[in-house]
């Protein structure tokens, strides 16, 4: 299915295309949540809602504004940023790092990934130092680029040169994923 | 505008993650649309971060897609029986009025708006209103006061110039050496020449409602009621009446409105003059 037929098919309440959707994309979706939110219980929850709020509001999704799956993709992250800063997750929740959730990763989902593409660590390793920082405050601890510069100390201009390159180094790897 | 340096900028992936403002967002739309490159530079980042967001993400649980699936339930149904005989049975009798629908719509909205508005607005005055009298109401015990204070400024002031002008002597009452209340101190201050007397309690018990303190002059004719103590105004100047000769001030308590003469045995305080 083409992204404009999914697109259709959401806007027609068609289950078909619903249930394309979520085959397609949740387990992406879902990471994005649980890579800020570690607590399984909550991240499914929030990736629930946002599941849902998603298929209803497909109307209020706009094609020349942006593809699918950068919506859909900014949705989880604000509902999972949303929990994350709300009082009821905030004393249970860990710090995630990006080695732990690597580990968890590799431990939990076998070896299926690294026989189809490059491993999730051998990625994570081609990143250097500072870009590898980047990734871990922005994909897994929720942080924007101006809260990275704020607290860090770190010029905007020089947060989103890094920003660029670690995205840089996913990209020139994502043939091999 | 350079493109590449457009593209190197990073703006591009922060559109992608959500954290440009309106008008940035309004701007790489923009230029995704003059500029091909742009638009496939955005393509394949989206590309990557949805393929490194699928490889580091695992499936959530069935339960969750069975939860959701039935959350949805209801939205599948409801396409599929209601909006077909919806349209069937509606368009001929509908398509005459349309044209006054929109207005009509618009119009009770305008008209709701305007109502919500009066009706915040209403309730704000007369919020502001009752600030507003319980202001003036305050002002107005405040001038009370003022005026009060005012006055009772300007009785200590002719005490004070009387007692600045006048030449008192200073009689000490205590009760010291009398049974009735050891502790009972009042002064007296007296201006021979002029005539004055004035008192003023440093300590004198409550009386109950029947009884009141008398002061007496005590002159060569016998005691001479000279006026009524208020034993509740303590430290201040309360004045009595005229005495030109006096020897002693004692104070007793009378039965109240005070009597002709002294009932000695309830003398309180006595002082001598010196």
């Amino acid at each position: 299915m083409q992204e404009e037929e999914i697109i259709a098919g959401l806007r027609a309440r068609d289950r078909e295309a619903t249930e394309y959707l979520y085959e397609k994309y949740s387990r992406a979706l879902f990471a994005v949540i649980s890579r800020i939110i570690s607590d399984q219980t909550i991240a499914e929850e929030v990736f629930h809602d946002s599941f849902v709020k998603i298929t209803r509001k497909i109307d209020q999704y706009d094609e020349t504004k942006g593809r699918l799956y950068t919506w859909m993709a900014n949705i989880c992250r604000n509902a999972a940023i949303d929990k994350l800063r709300s009082k009821e997750i905030s004393q249970t929740s860990k710090t995630n790092t990006i080695d732990d959730f690597v580990f968890g990763i590799e431990s939990q989902s076998g070896t299926m990934e690294q026989v189809e593409g490059i491993g999730v660590r051998e990625l994570v390793n081609q990143l250097n130092a500072d870009q590898k920082f980047i990734i871990e405050y922005i994909y897994f601890k929720g942080y924007t680029h101006s809260e990275i510069s704020e607290e860090f100390d770190i010029p905007l201009g020089t947060v989103k040169s890094r920003i660029r390159a670690a995205l840089q180094v996913l990209k020139k790897n994502s043939e091999r994923i | 505008m350079n493109v590449q340096k457009y593209i190197e900028s990073g703006k591009l992936e922060l559109f992608l993650l959500g954290e440009l403002t309106e008008r940035e967002r309004e701007e790489v739309i923009a230029m995704a649309k003059t500029h091909p490159e742009i638009q496939q530079e955005l393509e394949v980042l989206e590309e990557a971060m949805f393929a490194f967001d699928n490889l580091t993400g695992k499936a959530p649980s069935p339960q969750v897609k069975d939860a959701i699936f039935t959350s949805l339930e209801g939205d599948f149904h409801r396409e599929e029986n209601s909006p077909q005989t919806e349209k069937r049975g509606g368009e001929a009798k509908v398509v005459k009025l349309s044209p006054w629908r929109p207005f009509a719509i618009a119009a009770s909205l305008v008209a709701l708006m305007a109502i919500a508005t009066a009706v915040y607005y209403a309730g704000k005055f007369y919020e502001v209103d009752e600030k507003f009298s319980a202001l003036l109401l305050d002002q107005q015990v405040m001038a009370d006061n003022l005026n009060q204070v005012k006055m009772q400024f300007e009785e200590a002031d002719s005490k004070l110039d009387r007692l600045v002008a006048g030449d008192f002597r200073r009689v000490e009452m205590s009760g010291e050496a009398l049974p009735m209340q050891k502790d009972a101190k009042v002064d007296v201050f007296w201006d021979q020449s002029a005539q004055e007397v004035f008192v003023a309690v440093n300590n004198l018990n409550s009386l109950g409602d029947e009884y009141d303190y008398q002061l007496w002059a005590i002159g060569k004719d016998g005691p001479i009621g000279i006026g009524l103590v208020n034993a509740e105004e303590k430290l201040t100047w309360q004045q009595m009446q005229a005495v030109a000769e006096a020897g002693a001030f004692a104070i007793t308590i009378e039965p109240k409105g005070g009597s002709e003469s002294p009932t000695l045995d309830k003398l309180v305080v006595l002082g001598e003059i010196a």
